[in-house]
């Protein structure tokens, strides 16, 4: 009798949970919040490849959101800051993904030979570019500006949400004295250290859906 | 029916003081050109001819004119862009006071990014202080270099502009004047004042929330029909998050969703508060500073 019971909550209940639970889903279970496991998501990257999240556990992440025509991206690109630090992070094995969410006739949209144009005459070097005129990546992480830079460690968990820095201005002379939070995550956090600033509000250009 | 017609009224006022506002302009020199609009400082024209004693102020305005569909950015930018910013050149004798901000609007940029700021035209008032007697000099210079971020939902675009206005100053005794009049005519509604001191202001902190709580006192028949929150600092709350709005005995109080950004409790809540109501024309926009305290749960715990 019990039994029963339980088997016809459980049949009636169950659509209503797996509703509730799919609506929920974007905004409560996948969204990117610092401590909790990085929404995992498979990208489409400017040289052709497919990137997976999840393959990428045991290293340290970096995601930087991007939209070249932005006056806060191009700070940091035309100061030559990105690319050092892409550089220098890749080279200790972090991998660095640059994301593109501007959606087609937007600010920031190309395709991928145009990308690939870009990072060659930037001398960008990122492990990828992922290409997300949908803005389905964006999205799952709430990703606000241009540069919007969460930073993910080896188990897989969000360490870093927010700025690239502290100096949230154009001006490509503010890009010496700031405080790069990204780099500073990362520097803590192989040292055995919590992040000492894990929360920021990311400066930018807002990202164009 | 009358509760359906307030949202009208409401951004019928804005769009009338916006009217106004370029009614006013519309008799002054062009601009000069930002992107996708112009900027031109102005000044009270009361102060042309007159001498100025030490210790008289008067108001200069930033005057912006956009194309539609682009904006520039309130003090507290929401969650992306940034506000002009103004490095002043002024002749001896004169000193810039902060910018005073009119009540700046929501702009919804997508589902998940609000942004505050101004369209289509909008003055940001600068006080000018005489720390000495402007008399003897012919005219006085000012000199305004402002760098700004003018955006679209589709793009932003950095703009600089250099600003000069020259005024004419004479040995004549200053007459009575308003101050601003000029500048804004018709537009005072649109820049935030104290409320009215009855009316009492009060936040508490809710956990994943802050709830602003206004007790309207005797203000009878005041009925709120809408109510939205501009925070004066950044990473305190949700922009884009509803704001939702209760009536409550002598008032109403409206929640605030807080931001992941927020890692300390803060102590008071600072920003405008824009209320408009069914009955009356009322559509005003308040300086709010209030204290938070936390909720009662919490301090029934923590006695």
């Amino acid at each position: 009798m019990e039994g029963d019971m339980k088997d016809m909550k459980r049949s009636t209940l169950y659509p209503l949970v797996v509703a509730l639970v799919l609506c929920a889903a974007p905004s409560l279970l996948l969204a990117a919040k610092v401590g909790a496991p990085a929404p995992d998501f498979t990208g489409t990257a400017s040289n052709g490849k497919t990137v997976h999240l999840s393959d990428y556990r045991g290293k340290y992440v970096v995601l930087e959101w991007h939209n070249n025509g932005c006056p806060f991206v191009g700070k940091q690109y035309n100061s030559g800051n990105m690319q050092q630090l892409q550089k220098r992070w890749t080279g200790q094995g972090v991998a660095w993904f640059t994301i593109l969410s501007s959606a087609p006739g937007k600010q920031g949209n190309v395709s991928a030979s145009e990308e690939n144009a870009y990072m060659a005459k930037m001398q960008a070097a990122p492990t990828a570019a992922l290409l997300d005129p949908r803005g389905d990546i964006g999205h799952l992480y709430d990703a606000k500006t241009s540069p919007h830079m969460f930073v993910i460690n080896p188990q897989g968990v969000v360490i870093y949400d927010g700025a690239i820095d502290d100096k949230p201005t154009t001006e490509l002379s503010d890009v010496a004295g700031a405080r790069n939070y990204v780099s500073l995550a990362l520097e803590q956090s192989l040292a055995g250290k919590p992040v000492a600033t894990p929360v920021t509000r990311p400066y930018g250009c807002s990202v164009k859906y | 029916m009358r509760a359906c017609e307030t949202g009208p009224v409401f951004w019928r006022a804005i769009r009338l003081g916006v009217a106004l506002l370029l009614v006013a302009a519309s008799a002054l020199a062009e601009g000069t050109p930002i992107p996708h609009g112009t900027l031109e400082l102005i000044a009270e024209k009361w102060i042309e001819k007159q001498s100025l004693a030490a210790g008289e102020e008067f108001d200069v305005g930033l005057h912006f004119q956009l194309e539609k569909g682009w904006h520039i950015y309130w003090i507290n930018p929401g969650d992306s862009g940034e506000p002009p910013r103004v490095d002043w050149h002024l002749a001896a004798g004169l000193t810039a006071g902060a910018i005073d901000w009119p009540t700046p609007r929501r702009l919804e940029d997508s589902s998940t990014i609000v942004d505050y700021g101004y369209e289509d035209a909008v003055v940001l008032v600068v006080p000018m202080h005489a720390d000495l007697r402007l008399a003897a000099q012919k005219i006085v210079q000012l000199g305004a270099d402002v760098k700004l971020l003018v955006c679209s939902h589709d793009m932003c675009i950095p703009g600089k502009a250099q600003l000069l206005l020259t005024i004419p100053i004479e040995a004549h005794a200053s007459s009575p004047h308003s101050r601003r009049a000029d500048l804004l005519t018709g537009t005072h509604e649109s820049f935030p004042g104290p409320p009215p001191t009855s009316w009492k202001f009060s936040a508490a902190d809710a956990k994943d929330s802050l709830v602003l709580t206004a007790n309207l006192g005797q203000s009878k028949g005041l009925h709120i029909t809408q109510a939205l929150f501009f925070p004066l600092a950044e990473s305190q709350i949700a922009n884009a998050a509803p704001q939702k709005l209760v009536p409550a005995a002598n008032g109403f109080r409206l929640t605030l969703r807080k931001t992941d950004q927020l890692l300390k409790p803060i102590e008071r809540l600072k920003g405008v508060l824009t209320i408009s109501g069914e009955n009356s024309n009322l559509s005003e926009s308040y300086l709010i500073d209030a204290p938070v305290s936390l909720n009662m749960n919490h301090e029934r715990r923590n006695p």
